[in-house]
């Protein structure tokens, strides 16, 4: 009985913005069920690798670890340069984009504020990849 | 060949597929950085803004290989970046735009488009030469030149072209110009055997999506066609075996391989031409795109 007089006596009171929290929860939810995903695809034949990352996490999964930075910022410039692209004729926000190069090919797309890149190879079936991966 | 060529029969071409297709706002051809056509609607500074963002993609790009297309699909349109013979075509188009029909439009007129320039263009110089070569043999350059330059009838343009060629050629002299001369009768040899052979029709284009072709016991070097295609040939060609298709894919890609007639009925008439993934590597094709397949005449 005394210990539980102790235990009360020392809580602090503190405010809890429900909207921020439940906002967060939604983002956390979404980042776990994206890396989920992005983990099956990953398995797939032909599938070389992804980068998913958001305002607080990243997470990476490349078949060539030494490439992480050439694919990180080749990423980034693809989405921030096509971003530019729509913005030039009024299209609105990218969904998505597909790059293909004679070797590989590249998926990227913006769920919900995660920013994400598959790379794959040239064969690899990219339109059921975009299915698997969108809400 | 000079971009300017290029320029006009592109530009023309743009201008039609947004006639016949409404929904693409804007389309433009760039090579080397350079904007080469663009349609009424496309801006120089919307074109030049997105030729420098696509050249910032392509410099990081290296894990991918040389970039062949960019399909950027936003919340109100598409817009699409194309490697075509050399050149990068890019279409813009709106949501409710029918995708299959854009990609053919665009797809197939421009690389033909680009192709007949080249070829007309290389036809008209091959013309040029022969008519200047001629009269020079006679000793009487320059009545021969301008008569050569009258008969033609050509525009202004094309005159001062064959101008500028007949006195480049002038001032090589004799020799190299000789030697082009005397290649004639060596030209018209083939022509006396075409007059034993019977006259064959051309080989007739059939424009076909490929289609993946696996399984363990399909052979690597053999397609597989439509019964109806393969009937017109035959039709068309009688007596004459044909034993290989030459495949042509949009990039400019062609294949020799031998042909075999579709088996599943539920594929027949189609318009498909399935392809073991060998042939698709050689073409640097995919199942979806499209390509041309002629029948060799043996």
């Amino acid at each position: 009985m005394v210990k539980k007089k102790q235990s009360q006596e020392n809580l602090t009171a503190i405010t809890v913005d429900a909207d921020e929290l439940s906002a967060n929860l939604k983002e956390n939810k979404t980042y776990k069920d994206l890396t989920d995903k992005l983990a099956k695809i990953r398995k797939k034949s032909g599938v070389v690798g992804y980068i998913i990352r958001n305002a607080t996490s990243a997470a990476i999964d490349l078949k060539e670890p030494e490439k992480l930075v050439e694919y990180a910022i080749f990423s980034s410039k693809l989405q921030d340069s096509s971003q530019e692209i729509s913005d030039q004729f009024k299209l609105g926000d990218i969904t998505n984009v597909l790059i293909e190069g004679k070797q590989n090919k590249a998926l990227c797309m913006n769920i919900e504020g995660n920013k994400i890149s598959i790379f794959m190879e040239r064969d690899a079936d990219d339109a059921d990849i975009l299915k698997q991966i969108s809400p | 060949m000079s971009n300017e060529v290029y320029a006009f029969t592109l530009e023309s071409t743009l201008d039609e597929i947004q006639n016949a297709c409404p929904d693409v706002t804007s389309n433009f051809v760039f090579k080397d950085g350079k904007i080469i056509a663009k349609n009424k609607k496309t801006t120089e500074e919307n074109a030049t803004q997105t030729i420098n963002a696509f050249d910032a993609i392509t410099e990081r790009a290296n894990a991918l290989g040389d970039v062949d297309n960019i399909t950027i699909q936003s919340t109100k349109g598409k817009v699409n970046i194309a490697a075509m013979n050399d050149f990068y075509v890019t279409t813009v188009s709106s949501k409710e735009a029918d995708e299959k029909y854009v990609n053919t439009l665009t797809r197939i007129l421009i690389p033909i488009v680009i192709k007949l320039s080249k070829k007309i263009q290389l036809a008209s110089l091959e013309n040029e030469t022969i008519r200047i070569d001629q009269p020079k043999s006679e000793d009487n350059k320059d009545e021969a030149a301008e008569g050569a330059v009258e008969e033609m009838g050509e525009s202004d343009e094309a005159k001062d072209q064959s101008d500028q060629t007949y006195y480049e050629e002038e001032k090589e002299e004799t020799a190299p110009v000789e030697s082009e001369t005397y290649e004639e009768p060596e030209q018209a040899e083939p022509e006396a055997k075409y007059d034993n052979d019977p006259l064959l029709p051309e080989p007739p284009v059939t424009q076909l999506i490929v289609e993946n072709l696996s399984g363990l016991l399909v052979p690597s070097d053999t397609v597989r066609i439509d019964k109806e295609v393969i009937t017109q040939w035959a039709e068309l060609y009688g007596d004459r075996k044909i034993k290989e298709v030459e495949v042509e894919a949009l990039n400019g890609k062609i294949t020799r391989c031998k042909f075999k007639q579709i088996k599943k009925s539920k594929d027949a008439g189609k318009g498909i031409v399935k392809m073991p993934e060998k042939i698709q590597l050689t073409l640097e094709t995919q199942q979806g795109e499209l390509v041309t397949v002629k029948p060799v005449i043996e």
